[in-house]
């Protein structure tokens, strides 16, 4: 039963994220990425973690794509029937050929490093509460990993800062200039 | 294997919040009219029924049998999803809410009245209610309409900004407890001066204000802001769809009032009983939830709409602020163990 869910939530995820390359309409687009958010939060309820789903819901699920859509609509886009004259080309034998080919070789390195990563083979080695639930994780990530949480959550804060540091940049030049 | 009457017991509780988050909903669509009627010296329905009693009845036979209208250039699909996903999030989130202590029938336990007892109750909660502005936003666009987009645009907006505060006045709630289970948030408040509206006096005050935006209530209910876009993001639906924004709408209200009851006003406990029957626990628990439903009517009839921009600068610079302030505060509290209110509980 959870195996079928599992292999059903796996290839619906994947299906909508291919629904959000090809679909044309962006809001289309938007809302594919959130079937595959949806998606993967059952993924992430299979194995147990109840606290990355609901994580995963509530941020990306209700407030990132929530924003996207609202950029999306105040950008109007309009009639997305101007795509369509690329559309012959981007199947093109080259193409296709070059797309199999570079996901083949992201899919070899994938698997290399999952085979390869620390956090497979220490699967065994997990605290003895796990972090399946709120309070192991929380012990772990504010207990042994609480130097890199924070060093994440910094660059995260400097990322921030930055971006608005940016748009700002752009803007003043024209406000002096006006004055 | 699960004992059929374990099936038997869970089935019934389902069937016994189900039906009356429903019921309440219609209920709610009377009592509204009926109290804005009483606040504007007027009778207010009164043909159909005892006291209008059955006028939701009569009000959901005429939604099934209007014509649904299509509007030219519509997205279809989306058209049609919009208003299930308003209405969705609500019945799904009842689900965690418990609404008792213990049911004990005949010296026999048959646990909390609430259908799930999830350990992350809270963050599945606000996940999911976080979903039902996709209901207003897509109805929005999918209609083809400005007023229709307007409304949904400002829905969107609004309830990310307030969602903010929400969060984080539950998050100190959260600290307070210390745990995301809403079963036993709520028996962590087994008497009245362990209730944390009296530990958190600020974040209850911000919780309900960021409540009334969250459901898209007056004063905050620029989604649908009748005096310029006509009916906002709905003003395209009739018949059923229409009023299944209604009643997600009215869903939304009475699961955030059960929220803050079990949050703020201590769930089932009764204020000097601490060991009463489970019965007198949920007929509690249904006072305190209809007093927040009041509320809402009470405000609606009360108040004028707020402007846009002064929705959005409250929002984000007064009670943005205050609720970190708030959650700051609690964190120093919790984490030098002052427990002061817990003493002031032991005393009453």
């Amino acid at each position: 039963m959870a195996n079928a869910l599992f292999y059903l939530m796996a290839l619906l995820s994947v299906a909508s994220a291919l629904g959000v390359v090809l679909a044309k309409n962006p809001i289309q687009c938007v809302l594919s990425l959130l079937g595959s958010f949806f998606c993967l939060a059952t993924i992430y309820l299979l194995a147990g973690f109840q606290f990355i789903a609901a994580a995963q819901i509530l941020v990306y699920g209700g407030a990132i794509m929530v924003l996207f859509l609202f950029v999306i609509m105040l950008l109007n886009l309009g009639d997305p029937g101007t795509a369509d004259k690329t559309d012959a080309r981007m199947f093109s034998r080259p193409n296709v050929a070059a797309v199999v080919v570079v996901a083949a070789l992201l899919l070899g390195v994938a698997v290399y490093a999952v085979k390869l990563s620390p956090v497979v083979h220490a699967a065994q080695e997990l605290p003895e509460r796990g972090i399946d639930t709120v309070h192991g994780l929380a012990g772990e990530m504010f207990g042994r990993y609480l130097l890199p949480f924070e060093a994440v959550s910094l660059l995260l804060l400097a990322t921030a800062i930055a971006v608005v540091v940016l748009a700002k940049r752009e803007r003043s030049p024209k406000r002096g200039a006006k004055s | 294997m699960i004992a059929w009457q374990d099936l038997l017991v869970m089935v019934l509780k389902i069937a016994l919040i189900f039906g009356g988050l429903i019921n309440v909903g219609a209920l709610m669509t009377l009592a509204e009219r009926k109290f804005s009627a009483w606040m504007q010296y007027r009778i207010g329905p009164n043909r159909v029924g005892p006291w209008g009693l059955l006028q939701p009845l009569a009000d959901g036979v005429k939604f099934i049998f209007k014509e649904s209208l299509m509007p030219d250039g519509a997205n279809k699909a989306l058209f049609r999803f919009a208003p299930v996903i308003a209405a969705l999030p609500a019945f799904m989130t009842i689900a965690v809410i418990p609404f008792s202590n213990d049911i004990v029938i005949a010296g026999k336990n048959y646990g909390k009245l609430a259908i799930a007892d999830l350990d992350i109750g809270v963050l599945f909660l606000l996940a999911i209610g976080g979903l039902s502005v996709y209901g207003v936003i897509l109805g929005g666009w999918a209609s083809n309409s400005k007023f229709s987009l307007m409304g949904g645009l400002r829905a969107s907006a609004q309830m990310i900004s307030y969602e903010l505060t929400l969060i984080l006045t539950i998050l100190a709630v959260i600290a307070l407890s210390g745990t995301l289970n809403l079963a036993e948030i709520s028996d962590g408040q087994a008497t009245i001066g362990t209730w944390n509206i009296w530990s958190q006096p600020l974040g209850f005050m911000l919780f309900v204000i960021a409540m009334f935006a969250e459901t898209n209530r007056h004063p905050f209910d620029f989604a649908e802001c009748e005096a310029e876009l006509v009916a906002g993001f709905h003003t395209e639906y009739s018949a059923m769809k229409f009023a299944l924004f209604f009643l997600g709408e009215y869903s939304a209200m009475t699961v955030i009032s059960c929220l803050a009851t079990v949050l703020f006003l201590g769930g089932p406990s009764v204020p000097f009983w601490v060991d009463a029957p489970w019965y007198v626990g949920f007929g509690a628990f249904i006072a305190k939830t209809s007093m927040f439903l009041f509320l809402f009517i009470w405000v609606r009839w009360t108040l004028p709409r707020f402007r846009f921009d002064q929705l959005m600068g409250l929002g984000w610079k007064v009670m943005l602020p205050l609720a970190l302030f708030n959650l700051f505060v609690t964190g120093v509290f919790v984490s030098l163990g002052w427990n002061l209110w817990a003493k002031l509980g032991s005393l009453i």
